[in-house]
């Protein structure tokens, strides 16, 4: 443990007892364990906290944060643990807390089209939820039947329908937060207006729970979008196939609601996953596009003019699936990309680049460069609709010390086309501990000046998720 | 080559099933889908004839309006046509019924097979295929695993227990499909928007010369007194402590409280 902070002493745990109860104190190692990992695979980005807290209110969460900064224990705040940047494992131990219990649902409002929950409430019930009153909540990361609602916020999570409906931050108006340093405060609500003063929601969003923990949000709802088309193309080249994004917002006039691409080893490796033979799986390229609206007619006509469009434009051939069964079926493959890698290599390295949607070929092609140079797989998948790569490095049966060497050259020097590209290194994983090394050298110095003068200000103490982002000292 | 295929449209296999006040399912809100077994008939069916170069795939269904939604993904797929039985008089059918129904309808037709699936996931009862064949006094073979054709007679591979049995039958012939006959394609934008054009054929209790007494609620040999969902799941029981401690009072519990042992 770093000088700065204290460990946690049995009578810090006597007094986080008397906060939020015995029942809610986890000291035992094995449970602990579970709370010292995300859904990165790799060893080094696990850590197991000193002890788990599960509040049940702001007020809670702010008694023990207070309590933090008078012993100098770092906190780390939590959702469900399906984050992919180690940003909610607690690298230095401490208190960590878990807003696991903070799960209700707690207003719909039909006048304003807008949804008030708690940190801890799946996102796929906030989905369900909106989806039974006839509305939309289009955050929708690809974890979204286990994510929570305050870990999305804290990740500003993307996922497939960024293309249309944007990030989860587009969906944010308000949130209660407990600053570091204990004060409890709403920023926003309801107004879909609002420039008094600092946009501090949106500082907050995507904020990776550096700057206080996240107990409410104002989510904001649509009319939901009656019918919904996808369509799958495989295409016998990966430039073809990302060009068709423009074509379509360009030629086509629509936007589609997602544009999701993957590569021929992922193709693969999914076929192999899912032990069925995928049409055209000798193809370059997948794109799997979505479009949705409230007209039956308008939605025919925006998948027609979509599909002749890629079939003018080098797709193979145009699959459509027009209701739920035949969905499912065309996603699959798409959907199971994480697990079919795992099946193939159990520790991998997923990287979340993100590159104008013009460079994604260019992008690719290095890439697919440096996989040869260092002999390692590198599928990728992805949103071909926002220029969000997931390129995964997959291990295999390398040993730890080739694996790590490989790793970090290959990584180098993506991130070095990346930038060059005019591109970032994280799109929606975030930079959590796992990518903090890598950001201080590729960001541009006046901004980690900003982050850290923005970190010293709400958390003078450094007792909030320490480790994650950037080094402040 | 004519082949016509029997069709139910069920239940979203995911949909969450609530009772109304009358006790009967509550329908707002369910997405339906072609029975998938159906769907794999009709996939074997599209096959036989793209393998022939010639033929006519019919889908046969007895159900409401809606059902039309899952001919249309057969047409997607590649079939020609629909024949759909409707009629106020079918409400509280039951297999017997639904198979009188379905195999005057057939009797009508001209077919060389028949193709089905083995059953439905919604009831599962697996009765339509064989009652239909029987009504119909052709020859049938159920859970068909693969099928070959030659000079008017078919090899079927059935599924048994410990492998499979080949048995080979004179067409028309009715068959029922298991999971493994054949993995249903993708729909094509050009399958898409032919289906939309495809007749279908509309056709009452009247038009096929059945009284309303023979089937429905009327006719049916099983009457469903009562619907109850399930008891929610209980939430499991952790047993603290040391392994041999807590496998004493696990073995306890066993005993005593869930008395398997």
């Amino acid at each position: 443990m770093s000088m700065r902070y204290h460990p946690v002493t049995s009578e810090v745990i006597e007094e986080l007892k008397t906060i939020v109860g015995e029942d809610n104190v986890v000291l035992d190692p094995e449970k602990l364990e579970a709370y010292g990992m995300d859904e990165v695979s790799e060893a080094e980005w696990q850590h197991a906290p000193e002890v788990v807290v599960k509040p049940e209110n702001a007020e809670q969460i702010s008694r023990i944060l207070k309590l933090a900064n008078r012993e100098l224990i770092p906190v780390t705040p939590r959702g469900a643990g399906t984050g992919l940047s180690a940003g909610a494992v607690p690298m230095l131990g401490g208190i960590l807390v878990s807003v696991e219990r903070m799960n209700k649902i707690l207003e719909l409002d039909r006048e304003n089209l807008f949804m008030v929950v708690e940190a801890g409430v799946t996102t796929g019930e906030v989905q369900r939820t909106a989806q039974e009153a006839g509305y939309l909540y289009a955050g929708d990361p690809c974890s979204a039947d286990s994510s929570y609602i305050g870990g999305n916020v804290a990740e500003n999570a993307g996922g497939n329908k960024a293309v249309k409906y944007g990030t989860t931050s587009r969906h944010i108006y308000g949130l209660e937060v407990v600053l570091p340093t204990g004060e409890i405060t709403t920023l926003g609500g309801k107004c879909l207006k609002d420039v008094t003063g600092y946009d501090l929601v949106h500082l907050m969003v995507g904020s990776e729970g550096t700057l206080g923990i996240v107990t409410k949000v104002y989510l904001k709802l649509m009319p939901l979008p009656r019918y919904v088309v996808d369509l799958l193309v495989p295409f016998d080249d990966m430039k073809k196939a990302i060009n068709i994004v423009p074509i379509i917002m360009t030629h086509g006039g629509i936007i589609p609601t997602s544009v999701e691409f993957m590569d021929n080893l992922s193709i693969k490796a999914a076929e192999k996953y899912l032990n069925q033979k995928l049409p055209h799986s000798d193809a370059a390229a997948y794109v799997l596009i979505t479009v949705d609206g409230s007209s039956e007619q308008q939605v025919e006509e925006e998948f027609e003019t979509i599909g002749l469009l890629c079939e003018e434009n080098g797709g193979l051939e145009v699959f459509v699936a027009d209701n739920k069964a035949v969905r499912d079926r065309i996603w699959k493959a798409r959907k199971c990309y994480a697990e079919a890698l795992r099946a193939i290599s159990p520790v991998y390295c997923m990287e979340d680049i993100v590159v104008p949607t013009s460079h994604i070929p260019q992008a690719l092609e290095e890439i697919y460069r440096l996989a040869d140079k260092y002999e390692v797989k590198i599928p990728c998948a992805g949103h071909a609709g926002d220029g969000n790569i997931h390129a995964t490095l997959l291990r295999e049966d390398m040993d730890e010390q080739t694996w790590q060497e490989k790793k970090k050259h290959v990584l180098e020097e993506m991130y070095k086309v990346v930038y060059d590209l005019d591109g970032n290194m994280s799109g929606e994983h975030g930079i959590g501990a796992k990518r903090k090394d890598v950001l201080a050298r590729f960001m541009d110095p006046v901004q980690l000046n900003m982050i850290r003068s923005i970190k010293k200000a709400l958390d003078p103490n450094l007792i909030m998720n320490p480790g994650k982002i950037v080094d402040v000292e | 080559m004519k082949i016509v295929v029997l069709m139910k449209q069920t239940f979203d296999t995911e949909t969450r099933i609530n009772l109304n006040a009358e006790g009967a399912i509550d329908e707002t809100g369910v997405n339906y889908v072609v029975n998938p077994f159906c769907e794999i008939a009709t996939e074997e069916a599209i096959r036989i004839k793209e393998q022939l170069g010639e033929g006519e795939v019919v889908i046969l269904s007895v159900g409401p309006d809606r059902v039309e939604s899952a001919m249309r993904q057969c047409f997607a797929m590649g079939a020609d046509r629909g024949v759909l039985i409707n009629d106020p008089a079918l409400e509280g059918g039951d297999e017997y019924t639904t198979a009188l129904v379905l195999a005057k309808a057939l009797s009508n037709m001209e077919y060389d097979i028949v193709l089905a699936g083995y059953q439905a996931v919604d009831d599962g009862s697996a009765q339509i295929g064989a009652r239909v064949a029987e009504l119909l006094n052709i020859p049938q073979v159920t859970v068909v695993t693969k099928l070959e054709l030659s000079d008017g007679k078919a090899i079927a591979t059935r599924e048994l227990d410990d492998g499979y049995e080949l048995i080979e039958v004179p067409l028309p012939a009715l068959f029922t499909a298991q999971r493994s006959l054949a993995e249903p394609r993708y729909p094509s934008m050009k399958g898409v928007i032919q289906a939309k054009k495809k007749p279908i054929q509309r056709l009452t209790l009247a038009d096929l010369g059945i009284s309303a007494d023979e089937v429905g609620a009327k006719g049916a040999r099983v009457k469903g007194e009562s619907l109850v969902l399930p008891e929610p799941r209980q939430a499991g029981k952790i047993i603290e402590g040391e392994p041999a401690e807590a496998t004493v009072e696990l073995v306890r519990l066993l005993r005593e409280e869930a008395k398997v042992l």
